[in-house]
């Protein structure tokens, strides 16, 4: 069967577009599926770090469109988590040296060799972001619960279902306790806004700045929350619709738990 | 948490996502309002071709707008008519 080819995107930039496309794709690799994470940020390359992968960088996505190399040279294998593979972004390379068509044929090769391949696309809405999306059969959409960021998303969605793209929604960087006082933005309030089918909620955790410190997997950190988080959403996208989407709490404490029996918020 | 029952309590403040939201909602609407400089000149030159098959008109002196407010825009397009043309289109 054909794999299937994800963008993960943003508009906005440090929303979690590379600690998503690192959590989501090692937590399917764990789930047994083959999978493929592409770093569409050309000039910019992150996604080898946070995975702890930039020492093993001998070819990049540049030289496998020029034809320098093949496919399964510049896929390196992770050796802690079987089936998952990073293709870096070339660091020496602006974004225009790819074009989308090179990214359509490029696509067609991936998906014979992968279950899951996921674009982790650069910050704005140009070529970068063109080339990530030319490929992509789905879109996984990120946004923190700020103005800034939600209209950002905005304007993404807009172009991807200009692309016939029906996008899913990840809300990043949650703070619970903000959003109990009423001081951020809930999900709710986000979903309603931009009108798009919610696949995950994420709280903001100092255990992904300790990951990408190690450049070890959020993932394989047990009591991340993040981690745990966007193990759920890969599950979801595994398939396991029914999984409920867990809402980020403020601790456990009895003074929540009182408030929630009394309708406070 | 206290915070939100002192609030509801005491009616306090609107809490800033309230103010965030509506601020977002706005935002978003008037983003889509905005029509590019492209889009509009391709638009002034279908709207002139069209109106020079019945009345002779003065192209350079014609105006197209967007007038926005705070939620609705509105098309206007101004044009002297210098003379009707004659009826001669049949099909
Ligand atoms: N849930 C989270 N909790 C805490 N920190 C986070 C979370 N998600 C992301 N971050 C931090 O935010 C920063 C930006 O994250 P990331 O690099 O994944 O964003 P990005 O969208 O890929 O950015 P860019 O647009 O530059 O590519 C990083 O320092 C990361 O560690
Ligand atoms: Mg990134």
């Amino acid at each position: 069967m054909e794999g299937k080819i994800f963008v993960i995107t943003s508009g906005k930039g440090g929303v979690g577009k590379t600690t998503a496309t690192s959590s989501i794709g090692a937590a399917l690799a764990m789930a047994g599926k083959r999978v493929a994470v592409v770093d569409m940020d050309i000039g910019l390359r992150n996604l080898d770090v946070v995975m702890g992968l930039e020492n093993r960088i001998v070819f990049n996505i540049v030289d496998v469109v020029q034809g320098k190399c093949k496919l399964s040279q510049a896929a390196i294998k992770d050796r802690r988590i079987n089936n998952l593979f990073l293709i870096p972004a070339s660091q020496s390379d602006n974004k225009d040296i790819l074009k989308p068509e090179d990214m359509v044929s490029l696509g067609k090769r991936l998906k014979k060799e992968f279950d899951i391949v996921f674009m982790d696309c650069p910050a704005g809405i140009e070529r970068g972001f063109e080339n990530a999306v030319a490929a992509a059969d789905e879109a996984l959409v990120i946004c923190t619960p700020e103005v800034s960021s939600v209209r950002d998303a905005d304007r993404i969605i807009g172009l991807l279902y200009a692309r016939s793209i029906t996008p899913q929604l990840i809300v990043n960087r949650i703070n619970p306790a903000m959003t109990a006082k009423g001081d951020m933005l809930s999900h709710e309030d986000v979903t309603d806004v931009l009108s798009i089918d919610l696949l995950g909620l994420v709280e903001a955790d100092d255990n992904v700045i300790v990951a990408s410190n190690l450049g070890k997997p959020l993932v394989m950190i047990d009591d991340s929350k993040a981690g745990q988080a966007f193990k759920r959403i890969a599950m979801r996208l595994d398939g396991h619709v029914d999984l409920p989407i867990q809402v980020p709490q403020n601790g456990s404490s009895l003074w929540r738990k009182i408030g929630n029996k009394l309708g406070f918020k | 948490m206290l915070d939100g029952i002192i609030k509801k309590l005491f009616g306090n403040k609107k809490n800033s996502s309230a103010t965030a939201k509506n601020r977002l909602k706005f935002a978003l609407i008037y983003d889509k309002l905005e029509i590019s400089d492209e889009i509009l000149k391709n638009l002034q030159h279908d709207i002139v071709e069209v109106i020079s098959r019945y009345f002779e008109i003065d192209k350079d002196a014609l105006q197209l707008n967007i007038n926005k407010s705070r939620d609705l825009s509105a098309l206007t397009f101004n044009t002297p008519i210098l003379s009707a043309k004659e009826k001669k289109r049949t099909s």
